[in-house]
């Protein structure tokens, strides 16, 4: 795969060609003069065009959850083909271990159907749970009414109904949002956010949130993080039974020879890489989902300024947020406990540096 | 031969459906566009509500203000009496530049943006400013939709047939766009 090619994208860590003027993923600019090149200008500043990041987003994450789902079949039918030859049940017409392995099938088709399902159980249940993790509070309209106030602004202007709302009585600054349908969402946001934002900056960041509910990412987010989490178990599985069975098969011989250390070979490159390929590309769309969030946000505010001083306020002030874990980082914000700047980790960050996004926004307070 | 014919057989059962998806498209769109108009006017009710409270509480500090208040309080009355939503639409733009020329002459007055209960009174009114603004922005870009899907190629087609028409963009009177900036902080 060429996540890991000579040219990765600065924004989203897409492998681009040696000459690319722009990002085929995510449209960023690749070279220093973007600013004079008036069709890649326009390029650049069209992929601002929310709409259509909406459309493309929703497809590449569907296509996301789908690849996701054949690693773990590729892992399955790896896992029952060395199983098969370890254990010497060879069918009959075959002398090597090259063959259509029926218990690879039978692997494969199960982790399918258990990872199509883990995820769509995962989409009926886990907001509670997030929610009691992060330590949040509810709270009522006599006790936050501008908190509430702005909240019922921006679900009018994405015209949905109300989200609940909830307080994290912390000196962090963060914000987020969880809830698996439009209809039944919840916005946390700390207190060290509410004493610190004016109203303005509030909107800017609970329009964010509101990009999150609306563009569905939580579901999603929700479901990837769960295939992660599958693919990884079930590869650490996969590595300890073969050290558990390899030293059997060598006594046993059978008809494999060589060819069943291979088999095993496989399986245990593919089982080793699996999890680190799944996780790049779930904090790949993490990071595009960012992005598309804070367009959103400018959608219902139609009024950039007031999420970019946010941003900036949630840039200066770089207090952790204890109530985070690596499960839950992706639905705030900024996120909890990593460097903001632009060389923190790229490739294996939830979110893009602070500094693009505020870029990106500048660029629609423009037009 | 026989190819020609499943051919046919598919344009014959797919056109249909095709005609169906779209209607269904556009029945959700108007839907869509009829609700966002009943959102606005939920939170016209609101304001509407909200401004003899304020207008009360206000009254004693701005005394030499008799004639704004009552052109508030008039706008309002005329607002809440409106019967067509052209009429609406236009009443509730004067009540707008009223309110947003109240709002301008409070800042003249420090004692009254030291009152809580005032101070309560204008987060709720600026929230409601905001809920009408953000719902007809709402219902305008429900409206788009629906013109795009009364317009654009194929679903036009469906639309004539079927007596969909354009819907109407809230359009801001001119004293509205005119409202005064207010700091409320």
């Amino acid at each position: 795969m060429p996540l890991s090619a000579e040219h990765p994208c600065p924004e989203c860590g897409t492998a681009n060609r040696p000459h690319a003027a722009a990002c085929r993923q995510c449209g960023a600019p690749l070279v220093e003069n973007w600013q004079d090149r008036p069709r890649l200008r326009k390029k650049v500043l069209l992929r601002t065009d929310f709409m259509a990041a909406s459309r493309a987003n929703q497809r590449a994450t569907r296509r996301l959850v789908f690849i996701m789902l054949l690693i773990l079949a590729v892992l399955g039918y790896l896992l029952g083909w060395s199983m098969q030859v370890l254990s010497g049940q060879f069918p009959a017409e075959s002398d090597s271990v090259w063959f259509l392995s029926d218990w690879g099938l039978l692997a494969a088709l199960g982790l399918f159907v258990i990872g199509a399902l883990w995820a769509w159980l995962s989409f009926r249940r886990g907001d509670r749970i997030i929610l009691r993790m992060a330590g949040a509070n509810r709270v009522t309209a006599t006790e936050e009414p501008q908190l509430h106030n702005v909240v019922e602004e921006m679900a009018i202007a994405a015209g949905i109904s109300k989200p609940q709302v909830y307080v994290i009585e912390t000196d962090a600054l963060n914000a987020f949002a969880t809830g698996m349908t439009p209809a039944r969402a919840s916005i946390g946001v700390t207190r060290g956010l509410l004493d610190t934002l004016n109203r303005e900056e509030l909107q800017g960041v609970i329009g964010h949130e509101m990009g999150h509910i609306v563009n569905w990412d939580i579901r999603y987010a929700t479901a990837v993080g769960v295939l992660v989490g599958l693919i990884a178990l079930v590869s650490d599985g996969a590595l300890r039974s073969l050290r558990f069975s390899g030293g059997r098969s060598r006594s046993s011989g059978g008809r494999g020879g060589g060819g069943a250390a291979l088999v095993v070979l496989f399986l245990l490159l593919f089982a080793a890489l699996a999890p680190v390929f799944a996780k790049l590309v779930q904090m790949a769309v993490s990071r595009q989902r960012e992005f598309l969030a804070d367009a959103t946000s400018v959608r219902l505010t139609r009024h950039p300024e007031g999420l970019i001083s946010a941003l900036e306020k949630l840039a200066v002030s770089a207090k952790p947020f204890e109530g985070a874990n690596s499960a839950t980082q992706h639905m705030f914000i900024v996120n909890p406990f990593r460097n903001f700047s632009e060389k923190a980790a790229r490739l294996f960050a939830t979110h893009p540096p602070l500094e693009r996004r505020m870029e990106r926004l500048r660029n629609l307070g423009d037009d | 031969m026989e190819v020609f014919g499943w051919i046919i057989v598919a344009l014959i059962i797919g056109i249909p459906l095709f005609g169906i998806v779209l209607y269904n498209r556009l029945v959700g769109l108007r839907n869509q566009v009829k609700n966002a108009w009943r959102q606005i006017d939920v939170q016209l009710k609101r304001r509407h509500d909200l401004i003899p409270n304020l207008v009360e509480v206000v009254k004693d500090y701005m005394s030499y203000e008799q004639e704004t208040l009552e052109k508030v309080i008039q706008a309002r009355n005329r607002a809440v009496s409106a019967n067509s939503p052209e009429e609406a639409i236009a009443a509730e733009g004067i009540l707008g530049g009223a309110l947003g020329k109240l709002f301008a002459l409070m800042e003249n007055y420090p004692d009254l943006k030291a009152n809580e209960n005032v101070s309560r009174l204008m987060e709720e009114l600026s929230a409601t400013e905001n809920r009408i603004a953000f719902s007809r922005q709402f219902y305008n870009d429900s409206a788009m939709a629906l013109n795009n899907g009364v317009e654009v190629f194929p679903s036009n087609i469906i639309a004539g047939l079927f007596g969909f028409r354009m819907a109407t963009y809230f359009e801001v009177a001119e004293a509205e766009t005119a409202t005064p900036q207010v700091d409320l902080r």
